[in-house]
């Protein structure tokens, strides 16, 4: 899961991928916006097939924390 | 047509487009429902009369939640019964909600099953608020029965449910609001720290709406994905919208805004810049690839307009979606004048400036600051009378923006006299707010927040002296740990996201404030 999200995430800002790291915050470390984040969302729940609840995902502020809860609804 | 009241334009819509489609929804992945102009009357006119039934009529009427259909037939019904709308903003901390509560007189609250922790907060925190109604609740899992014939019976701890009291207390609703009575107050930032309740009336809202032709035939199809509390997507969206007869479709999650584009296959969508600068990336990276199939795959088929407002866009982009045969028209406004001042027209447009006045606005430049004068402007400030005393000076509203207006009525801007951050997405945030609630922690000396690179910045003078008495070793981890205990709190538009620490007190004014720039 996170490699598939180091991808996703140089299709969003322009960072390196060696430079992506599961403590990375996505917005002071990567320079997400929160409409780019919202967006990856989004993208993210096709290729997964899950469902993002908007209001939860405000919650996460790091890659590992994406990971957890991607990998969590995957799971469901 | 020009409308002075929010009835005008619900009854002539309805009376115009009757079982048309006035808004649409998704309710499974795919599929979409449907609610006529026919229903929104109806809908909002049951809510009329169980205002009048619980005796609430003319009081106030908070509403959170997301864009929803229920949340239309909410606001409408309050303000078309007379009664003072009070919209609030879904992604608020519990605490804040109960606090402008409090501030607004508010009686009535209508949730989103989203807020229910607010609703919980609501029922201890705030005394006068007698009604908690949830937009989602049914018959089955609602205390409304024990409403009985006598709305004395309820007590707030009891859980209502708005499509049950609908159904049980509904009808038609023929009250008049005036045109200048007080319908809506919206909460927005205020350079003091404190936000204030801009007071709208039915003018302000219903002629802003209305005043200017746009030239946009009936039945355009509008995506709606600005949070609905905002005056922009109020008045633009759904007045406007309304007005014209238009299809108004709901974007559920900003998460999904792309694929709702290609679902619901808008004409025009309102924006605000922090959205059209991903779009644009998009855009970017399919350079060399057929306009029309990007066009086709990013915005659907029949995207053409594309109004931005909130703040201030990068004139670049008009060009860059020109290519692929979008009209981006910027616009500007703010809450206090219901709110746009100024829009650029399709067929009338200067990229550089921020449009042309709309018609019931006039403008001059003092001191190098816009003022603005017209039916749109607020009342005041609720409960604030010296804010509003600075603000409305002789009538005129002072914008806080410096710039000017040309020969055409078109306005310039070139900077801000207030001190507020105007974030990419439209919000207002004030320094000054978040520096207080830094300040409260005892490692914090002097602290300045601004905005940098589209995010918001706390630059920290630490207490030296009292890490050092402390044992505190490693300073810059202390802070981000004040920073850090500060955004869970807070509103998402109001989080902090780079801390810069300084090892010198800031320079300051000769009066010992801390130069800003």
């Amino acid at each position: 899961m996170f490699e598939q999200l180091k991808d996703i995430i140089t299709n969003y800002v322009e960072v390196e991928p060696e430079a992506i790291k599961p403590e990375s915050r996505f917005m002071e470390d990567l320079g997400f916006t929160s409409f780019d984040f919202m967006s990856m969302l989004g993208e993210l729940e096709d290729e997964l097939d899950v469902e993002i609840d908007q209001q939860e995902a405000a919650g996460i502020r790091t890659v590992q924390e994406a990971v957890d809860y991607l990998s969590k609804l995957e799971q469901q | 047509m020009v409308n002075s009241t929010i009835r005008e334009i619900l009854v002539n819509a309805e009376q115009q487009f009757g079982q048309e489609d006035a808004v649409r929804y998704k309710v499974k992945k795919n599929e979409i429902a449907a609610k006529s102009y026919t229903d929104l009357r109806a809908d909002s006119e049951d809510f009329s009369c169980v205002l009048k039934y619980l005796g609430e009529q003319g009081n106030h009427v908070a509403i959170i939640g997301m864009t929803s259909y229920t949340w239309m037939s909410a606001y409408l019904g309050t303000v078309n019964s007379g009664s003072i709308a009070v919209p609030l903003d879904v992604s608020l901390p519990a605490a804040e909600v109960c606090e402008l509560l409090n501030r607004a007189d508010v009686t009535v609250f209508v949730y989103d099953e989203v807020r229910r922790d607010a609703a919980e907060l609501v029922k201890v925190q705030c005394p006068n608020v007698k009604y908690i109604i949830s937009m989602q609740k049914t018959a089955e899992n609602s205390d409304d029965s024990c409403l009985g014939n006598k709305a004395e019976d309820t007590s707030k701890n009891q859980e209502l449910s708005f499509w049950q009291l609908n159904k049980q207390h509904g009808g038609k609703c023929d009250f008049t609001p005036e045109a200048d009575s007080l319908c809506t107050i919206m909460f927005t930032s205020g350079t003091t720290g404190k936000s204030k309740g801009v007071m709208l009336t039915h003018r302000n809202l219903a002629e802003n709406a209305t005043c200017l032709d746009m030239k946009l035939p009936p039945r355009t199809v509008l995506l709606s994905v600005l949070p609905i509390h905002h005056a922009y997507c109020l008045s633009m969206d759904i007045l406007k919208g309304i007005s014209l007869g238009s299809v108004i479709c709901v974007n559920d999650s900003l998460i999904r805004m792309a694929k709702n584009m290609k679902l619901f296959q808008p004409d025009m969508i309102l924006m605000v810049p922090l959205m059209i600068e991903t779009l644009a990336k998009k855009l970017e990276d399919a350079a060399g690839l057929p306009a029309e199939a990007v066009k086709r795959e990013v915005f659907g088929e029949n995207l053409h307009t594309i109004c931005s407002g909130g703040a201030y866009l990068n004139p670049v982009m008009l060009d860059l979606f020109e290519q692929y045969g979008i009209k981006i028209l910027q616009g500007y406004g703010m809450t206090e004048c219901a709110p746009v001042i100024s829009t650029n027209l399709s067929w009338y447009q200067k990229k550089e400036s921020v449009g042309q006045l709309m018609p019931n606005c006039k403008a001059k430049v003092e001191d190098g600051e816009i003022l603005v004068q017209g039916s749109s402007v607020m009342q005041g400030y609720y409960k604030m009378p010296e804010e509003t005393k600075e603000a409305l000076e002789g009538g005129w509203l002072h914008t806080g923006d410096l710039g000017y207006v040309d020969e055409d009525n078109f306005i310039f801007l070139t900077g801000r006299k207030k001190n507020l951050i105007i974030t990419k997405n439209g919000e207002n945030v004030s320094p000054e707010e978040i520096e207080n609630r830094l300040s409260e922690a005892r490692l914090v000396q002097e602290v300045l927040v601004r905005e940098a690179e589209g995010i918001i910045e706390a630059e920290i003078f630490p207490d030296y002296e009292y890490a050092k008495k402390k044992g505190l070793d490693d300073i810059r981890l202390c802070l981000q740990q004040v920073i850090d205990n500060y955004n869970q709190e807070t509103a998402p538009h109001k989080k902090v996201y780079k801390l810069t620490v300084r090892e010198t007190e800031f320079p300051k004014t000769p009066s010992k404030k801390i130069k800003r720039y």
